[in-house]
């Protein structure tokens, strides 16, 4: 309401000592609003029982039906009174109370009334409540009195009237849309408050109306709007004409950024820093448009005003992910920040100190981090953490101080959230960097000694057992295992027995002696210790002497469920208990192809942490590798060096959807069909594809292994292998044909007719390219790598791209066709940028190590011009990359 | 003199001050609004607004302060003509005497209120208005034809008026002042 309604109490502790609200009752204050009938009114009186009444309100008491009515038609009984005071809380009560509206319209034409009334309270507060309670007929009875409301010579009455029209906008807007002369008025009202609400009305008419909203704020930017929070609104409305505009009109200056930077001169600090902020959102804005307004951000940050360092540290941290050379030169101020007593400002400074940073400052801000750690909430902490975590990814060589300050904080306090966080973050980089593995494994073994949380314990166990073996020396992580067996509960036991169990199958030395810990563990107390202690010393032979773990094992402790829990569930629900035991080779691998090609797309590395499953590209891998050599002809090939993810061979909702999969290998390249049939009435029989390889030359027909049979719904493969000169990367393109017998199937039986019929179905092209002999290998420090390879061994040369649509579309279009893993974060380049490095390494096909550094730039209007620098183990693979990027 | 005896008035009526509460009721358009503008200024207008709602007016007639409410007749707001008889010294019913369509369900719309439990014992004014008009009824056909023979267990009385011509509203104010006086 236009007044506020109960002034605040300034000092704090006479509120302690005093409450007027203390023990306030509904019964008691729905008897006490009797006095509302009285024939004689008490208007203080009155006017107390109603602000119990809204308390209740404010407090989230209901009332009922009958309740509210009866309060209702009583309040309205205090229009008989002269008290303004009075007269104010009954506008507030029946606005609160929003009774039906069959009822509240009892209250209209008392409302219309004080409308019209002489007293500027009235008017005002009338007009908020008649708009919120009116209906279309009426609005068209009342919108004389609204428009003359609008112009008011009170701005109280004026902003009543034009907040009400934003209200109304949503309900009526074709009213509200036939005021735009007074509000246009009102826009060049003396009174900063009516100014404001005319300016959101008047933005909000016309919001749909491109042109219009261009018009207004060309019209506004010129200079007639006084109060600031008008601006700061013209601001927001301007810099949405900039964006909107942006596309259009390409190259040279950007419409209006002269008015922004002139509001950074405004004398008002909310207007200076919207327009700031303003800038700084600008869709790709130069570093000489944002250095203006970083300069004022600059200048709040040693404000005295909290609100104000909050305020610029907050967009600065925004600016920092995409302009960290931007924000470099307010480290120093936003450095004094981090021992700001309001913890919010701290944060962010820290956060945004930690983008900007170069390699030097690393430790020293990590020093002044841990002082700081111990005084903020775990969320702010867990901010902290995560910026950490990216910059070790940005900066791997300084692993060593990132990953102690890690473990450092993982041994303080804190809560299940944040330790996740931590220990999420010692997992990733543990997989990214290598050189991190043997340290962050005993941090994380120590942490497990004392670690409160059943979940963590159990995640890293399983890490442990996965990482463990595989590094120098396994046995110095057996003793942090075995004593979970000791000092946990259950859980724990069972994931510690688990982990030493693939201790024990990984390492041949360590096995006598995880045999002696696994016969402990038979007399746990728990049943699952017990049964896995007993299950691994089976399969690892501990009843025996020592032998090597055969393959067969360490499938099973190691290997993934390659069968879809929600299969697994159906299947053993449609079980029924007989003598036959459930076979668990019965139920079906696929759920559907979908699910396989999703999970094989990002092949990039992700910072995934415990809870997502450890390395999902490797398991499907797994499974290939698995159900290549289950078929006797292509087991004899070999190891596949690459399997493509599966690209799509016919449009999707046709009869059969069919996609490939490229096997490579080194002397033989292997289609793999993955066929669906989706008709019901349908069973194809000898389903082959027939491959027509006469656009690749080097490629020579070895075999086709046709699929038996394709019932509906129920994926199959069929595979055609071709032969290639060893080594070399042939490329070339293959047309198929897919062949089947056609038999229709009973709907009602369910079973396929005798006489099938023969068909053939016409699929897409598919294409062997240099990209697949290329496998994505990751490293963590490009520059050891590049330098450690022999420099006479490089190659470099120039290429024209020639017209592209960004220099970050060229960039991926190169990445994507030498199919090689970007190192270090650079395949993101910054927008705007003129000139970009990217690190790509990657293992050729013949296990050579290849690394690339592309230099981009551009040389004209989008021309894109590339230079290539490839190192690797032999010189003519180094060639091959270059012949690649040529022939592209 | 006009000093003296204005003065007169006054200390009077800071002594023998008389309050009372009215409801006004009828069917759309019977002129409630009407009166109470004839009552309170002696004006009249032919053009007026339905009343959405209700209107508060307090008039002031000799010592007595007259609290009206004036509530709105369309049928919406009848089911809530009730909530504002409540506890008033007289409940005025307004009829236009010369709409014979709608006297029958004026009629009923009368009676249902009166048989509410919470309004027993209040003094009923019933006003045949629009005398002034050519077929207006009588004031013995107003009676019979709103059966107020048949009210027994209050007080009922009924007056012929024009708010256009001012007829009889002297009798009218009269009427209410001494009920003002009775009820204390």
């Amino acid at each position: 309401m236009a007044q506020p309604l109960v002034k605040k109490d300034d000092d704090r502790d006479d509120e302690a000592e005093y409450s007027p609200f203390m023990g306030i009752e509904k019964g008691a204050v729905l008897q006490e609003a009797r006095v509302f009938n009285d024939p004689q009114l008490d208007p203080r009186r009155c006017s107390q029982v109603i602000t119990k009444l809204l308390y209740l309100l404010n407090q989230g008491e209901t009332f009922t039906k009958v309740e509210a009515t009866e309060v209702f038609f009583a309040v309205t009984k205090l229009f008989q009174s002269k008290d303004v005071g009075l007269r104010r809380m009954l506008y507030l009560m029946i606005k609160e109370l929003s009774p039906s509206a069959d009822e509240v319209i009892i209250v209209t034409s008392s409302l219309m009334k004080d409308m019209n009334s002489k007293t500027d309270m009235y008017r005002a507060n009338a007009i908020r409540v008649l708009c919120r309670i009116t209906d279309g007929v009426l609005l068209t009875q009342i919108e004389r009195y609204l428009k003359q409301a609008i112009v008011d010579k009170n701005p109280v009455v004026a902003s009543a009237a034009l907040v009400s029209g934003i209200h109304l906008l949503q309900t009526n807007p074709e009213v509200v849309k036939r005021w735009s002369n007074e509000v246009q008025e009102a826009v060049q009202s003396r009174a900063a408050l009516v100014q404001f609400h005319a300016l959101a009305l008047l933005h909000q008419i016309r919001q749909n109306d491109r042109l219009a909203v261009s018009k207004l704020v060309t019209s506004l930017t010129r200079g007639t709007v006084r109060s600031p929070l008008a601006q700061c609104l013209l601001i927001r409305y301007t810099s949405q004409v900039i964006r909107e505009s942006a596309s259009n009109s390409q190259g040279g200056d950007r419409p209006f950024y002269d008015f922004l930077e002139g509001c950074l001169r405004h004398k008002a600090e909310m207007v200076i820093f919207e327009a700031a902020r303003a800038i700084t959102e600008l869709s790709g804005v130069t570093s000489r448009e944002l250095t203006p307004a970083i300069t004022v951000l600059q200048l709040f940050l040693s404000s005295s005003k909290p609100v104000l360092r909050f305020a610029a540290v907050r967009t600065l941290n925004k600016v920092a992910m995409t302009h960290p050379m931007a924000v470099t030169n307010c480290n120093i101020d936003m450095e004094s920040l981090i021992s700001d007593q309001n913890r919010s400002i701290a944060t962010l400074a820290i956060t945004t100190l930690l983008k900007t940073g170069n390699e030097s400052s690393v430790d020293r801000l990590m020093k002044q981090i841990t002082n700081f750690m111990s005084d903020i909430a775990d969320e702010f902490k867990i901010v902290v953490v995560e910026a950490i975590r990216s910059l070790c990814l940005k900066f791997p060589l300084k692993y060593r101080s990132l990953m102690n300050f890690l473990s450092n904080i993982l041994r303080e306090e804190g809560g299940f959230e944040y330790k996740k966080a931590i220990v999420d973050s010692i997992v990733i980089l543990i997989r990214d960097i290598p050189d991190a593995k043997e340290n962050g494994l005993l941090h994380l073994c120590e942490f497990i000694e004392d670690c409160e949380f059943t979940y963590l314990s159990t995640q890293i166990l399983h890490f442990l057992g996965i990482e463990g073996p595989k590094t120098s020396d396994p046995s110095k992580y057996i003793r942090y295992i075995y004593n979970r067996v000791h000092l946990e509960n259950a859980t724990v036991r069972a994931a510690a027995v688990s982990t030493l169990a693939k201790f024990g199958a990984m390492v041949d030395a360590l096995k006598p002696r995880i045999f002696v810990l696994l016969r402990r563990c038979l007399f746990d107390s728990d049943d699952e210790v017990r049964d896995r202690a007993t299950l691994y010393l089976n399969t690892l032979g501990g009843d025996g002497e020592v032998v090597e773990t055969d393959k067969g094992v360490k499938e099973f402790l190691f290997g993934a469920l390659d069968i879809p829990l929600v299969n697994l569930e159906t299947s053993l629900r449609n079980y029924e208990a007989s003598e036959d035991a459930f076979d668990i080779n019965s139920v079906p691998k696929e759920v559907k192809s979908q699910p396989l090609a999703e999970k094989k797309a990002p092949g990039k590395k992700q910072p995934t942490g415990l809870g997502a499953p450890p390395a999902a590209p490797p398991t499907t891998v797994d499974a290939y590798e698995r159900l290549l050599s289950s078929i006797p002809e292509l087991a004899s090939l070999g190891k596949p060096f690459k399997s493509s993810a599966p690209t799509e061979l016919t449009e999707a909702e046709t009869e059969y959807a069919v996609n490939v999969v490229k096997h490579i290998y080194d002397r033989h390249v292997v289609f793999q069909y993955n066929c669906t049939n989706t008709i019901p009435e349908q069973q194809l029989e000898e389903v082959s594809v027939v491959v027509d390889s006469s656009d690749a030359e080097e490629f020579g027909f070895v075999l086709s292994k046709p699929l038996r049979s394709l019932p509906y719904d129920s994926p199959g493969q069929t595979f055609v292998v071709f032969e290639k000169p060893e080594g070399v990367p042939a490329v070339g393109k293959f047309s198929n044909t897919l062949k089947f017998i056609v038999k229709e199937v009973d709907p009602n039986t369910g079973e396929a007719d005798e006489d099938g019929v023969d068909d053939e179905y016409q699929l897409e092209e598919l294409e062997v390219v240099s990209a697949d002999y290329m496998q994505k290998v990751g490293i963590s420090n490009f520059r050891n790598a590049w330098e450690s390879l022999d420099a006479d061994l490089e190659r470099v040369d120039e290429y024209g791209l020639g017209p592209r649509e960004s220099l970050a579309e060229a960039v991926n279009a190169v990445i994507s066709l030498l199919g090689m893993q970007p190192c270090e974060g650079t395949e993101a380049v910054p927008s705007n940028s003129r000139s970009h490095t990217c690190l790509l390494s990657g293992v050729f096909i013949g296990n050579t190590r290849v690394l690339a550094r592309l230099q981009f730039g551009l040389t004209g209007p989008k021309e894109v011009a590339m230079k290539l620098a490839v190192r690797s183990d032999d010189i003519a693979v180094s060639d091959a990359i270059h012949e690649i990027v040529a022939s592209g | 003199m006009g000093i003296w005896e204005a003065l007169l008035n006054w200390l009077r009526s800071l002594f023998f001050k008389q309050e009372m509460e009215l409801s006004l009721i009828g069917l759309q358009n019977a002129g409630k609004t009407s009166l109470v503008n004839v009552v309170a200024t002696g004006g009249y207008s032919e053009d007026m607004i339905p009343t959405v709602g209700f209107n508060m007016r307090k008039v002031t007639k000799g010592n007595v302060t007259i609290k009206l409410w004036d509530l709105g007749g369309q049928p919406r707001f009848r089911s809530m003509w009730e909530r504002y008889c409540r506890a008033v010294s007289a409940i005025v019913y307004v009829v236009d005497a010369a709409d014979h369509d709608n006297l029958s369900i004026s009629r009923s719309e009368l009676h249902d209120l009166l048989s509410k439990p919470s309004l027993s014992g209040i003094p009923l004014l019933v006003l045949g208005n629009k005398i002034d008009k050519s077929g207006a009824l009588s004031k013995q056909a107003l009676t019979d034809e709103m059966g107020l023979k048949s009210i027994t267990d209050r007080e009922v009385c009924c007056f012929m008026i024009s708010c256009k011509n001012s007829t009889n509203i002297d009798s009218v104010i009269d009427w209410l002042v001494k009920h003002s006086k009775s009820k204390n």
